[in-house]
């Protein structure tokens, strides 16, 4: 059962990715990408990682979202707005990505020799677990994050602001 | 741990300086700091101090680009007070230029992987927003949009490269990472090779090597120029350094699943950068490009990877970024607040016009070039004896051709400077800057003297 969960999710991801590239319409695009939010999350859930599916769809299917549809209607982007792209970009891009998958899936060549992939933690991603490893074993990357998104506030603040002369 | 504080405290008090009133004061308190950054580092010495649970290594060789680093920021804040206090938001540009900082000192103290994404990125955003942060230049605008997408882009590869890591190890330690390597040194599984390639990626885009240095011409061209001087010195060290830490203690057990990638990296840059240079009109441009070659040539010490190749990288990097800023701040002055650049003819003269600015450039430039009494020529020395060390002929003797190559732009300058003339009216140094010059070109005279002294330290 679990499995054919895991392969309806992933062809949706995929599928639903692959939309995303291919649709004209931006707002078209936006939509594909909340449906492969969430059959990530899916995927989230399948790893018995409820706090990350949870967050996840929070920050990504909504927060991030709404940032985007945002940005579409500000810019006001549409079909005719799509710039042309010239056909040699499109052929190296072609190249570049056909090369990148292959060598992603080379990568999977022997992963079943890999002992941690095959024996995964079915509780690392509860809560209680998460906590304990976010606030002791990684207090610094956790604390330091804030200041990450100090200076990313800063920034905006910095570039946002209008300037009085 | 105290630098840490140090840094973050710099940033966020340069913050609130602007709520409680003593920008004013800005200026000699982040100093201050900053020396501070550079005698706790000294005061540490030889303790070799493990973070939080391993996060951080506080070994010698992190103390020392600590101390580097914050040098160097302090003989930049010296050239970029006129530009930082010239337009609003004073303490904001602090704060970032701190923030950048504490970035730089993660990545040459990191000992997880997560905190080497978590020092990048810090890094990488306080630069996104300092390179526009002339806003109403469209150059530099251009330049910010350009580093923050292309930037973002190499982060995913980097992130992708270490979740890939994580899959076959289970852990972020690096040393953990490292006894896997030399536990597997015969059957490296597929999946840690193509997480290597991924990491080299997403790093070779920070040090601006070749093929991955597209951004770097443009965006070093059009964010200010100051800002640029910064990008191109610091953040090229803690990249190299970066990347130097993961191999010495990971992936150097391993040298057959990267050696021959890092080498074509090191070949294009050095290369790239070089031939690109020799036809560029814009100084800021060939400076920029001269940035990318200098990336190869540090590269080479990684691609060695021997004991003398910390302390040669040490050197390097100090020498090349004070013989860098040293030549940003004369162009700053001599294109008169023009940020896009100016061609070789706004050195004409300089010779007549400010005989300290035109030694100044002179020396900055013969370093650059590798030319024997000065330091540069010490750096790479100590470069390609680590090469040689480990028996990379081939690549010692590309690098000599691709030097002598850059010999023939940085003379343009130097040429402009003494032997074209010039009618424009003779410059005014302010004491600061008069000193900055004198502080640079003395480093780059002493610092030749007594390379031995120095390289031994990063051991």
């Amino acid at each position: 059962m679990t499995l054919y969960i895991f392969y309806f999710l992933s062809f949706l991801a995929v599928l639903s990715a692959f939309m995303v590239v291919y649709s004209k319409n931006p707002v078209h695009s936006v939509l594909y990408l909340i449906v492969t939010f969430f059959s990530i999350a899916g995927h989230y859930i399948l790893l018995n990682a409820q706090f990350l599916a949870a967050v996840h769809i929070i920050v990504y299917a909504g927060a991030i979202m709404v940032l985007f549809l945002y940005v579409i209607m500000m810019f006001n982007l549409n079909k005719e707005a799509e710039p042309h792209k010239d056909a040699y970009i499109k052929l190296a891009a072609t190249i570049a990505g056909g090369i990148f998958m292959i060598v992603l899936i080379g990568s999977l060549k022997g992963v079943e020799h890999i002992e941690n992939l095959n024996t995964p933690n079915q509780s690392a991603g509860l809560i209680k677990n998460l906590g304990n490893v976010l606030y002791r074993d990684y207090m610094l990357p956790f604390e330091m994050a804030s200041i990450l998104f100090l200076s990313a506030m800063v920034g905006a603040v910095f570039l946002g602001k209008n300037e009085l002369k | 741990m105290k630098s840490l504080l140090l840094l973050s405290g710099l940033g966020v008090g340069a913050m609130v300086a602007e709520l409680i009133n003593i920008k004013r004061f800005l200026f000699p308190l982040v100093c201050l700091g900053l020396i501070a950054t550079i005698g706790v580092s000294i005061y540490d010495w030889n303790t070799d101090i493990h973070l939080f649970n391993n996060m951080l290594r506080l070994d010698n060789f992190a103390l020392l680009f600590t101390a580097s680093l914050s040098l160097i920021t302090l003989l930049w804040l010296i050239g970029a007070k006129k530009y930082i206090e010239t337009e609003t938001s004073i303490s904001d540009k602090y704060a970032l230029t701190m923030f950048t900082l504490l970035g730089a000192f993660i990545m040459v103290s990191y000992n997880n992987f997560t905190m080497l994404f978590i020092g990048i990125e810090i890094l990488s955003i306080s630069l996104y927003v300092l390179a526009g942060s002339k806003k109403n230049d469209l150059f530099s605008n251009e330049a910010a949009l350009k580093y923050f997408l292309m930037g973002s882009f190499a982060t995913g590869f980097l992130l992708f490269g270490i979740a890939l890591i994580y899959g076959v190890t289970g852990s972020f330690h690096i040393d953990v990472v490292g006894e896997y390597c030399r536990a597997n040194a015969g059957n490296i599984p597929t999946m840690f090779v193509a997480a290597i390639v991924l990491i080299i990626v997403g790093l070779a885009f920070k040090v601006s090597a070749a093929p991955f240095h597209f951004w770097a011409p443009d965006v070093y061209t059009g964010s200010p120029t100051m800002v640029a001087s910064f990008m191109i010195t610091v953040v090229k060290t803690a990249a190299i350094v970066a990347f130097l830490r993961l191999f010495f203690a990971a992936f150097g057990y391993i040298p057959g699943t990267w050696q021959a990638i890092i080498s074509v990296i090191t070949v294009l840059t050095m290369y790239i950068g070089n031939v690109t240079a020799v036809f560029q009109q814009n100084v800021k441009r060939m400076l920029a490009y001269s940035g990318v070659a200098h990336a190869g040539y540090l590269l080479i010490a990684l691609v060695a990877l021997t004991n003398l190749s910390g302390g040669a990288i040490f050197y390097y990097t100090l020498v090349y970024s004070i013989a860098t800023l040293m030549a940003f701040h004369i162009l700053y002055i001599v294109s008169d607040n023009k940020n896009e650049g100016v061609g070789f003819e706004a050195f004409n003269g300089l010779a007549k016009r400010n005989p300290l600015m035109a030694l100044g450039i002179t020396v900055s430039m013969l370093s650059l070039a590798g030319i024997p009494p000065l330091a540069g020529f010490f750096g790479k020395y100590y470069v390609f004896t680590a090469a040689l060390e480990a028996g990379r002929y081939k690549l010692v003797i590309l690098a000599v051709i691709a030097s002598l190559i850059s010999v023939y732009y940085y003379f343009k300058i130097i040429i402009a400077a003494y032997y074209h003339k010039s009618n424009k009216a003779p410059i005014e140094l302010s004491p600061a800057h008069r000193f900055l010059y004198i502080a640079s070109i003395f480093l780059l005279l002493f610092l030749a003297l007594a390379p031995d002294f120095l390289i031994r330290w990063a051991k």
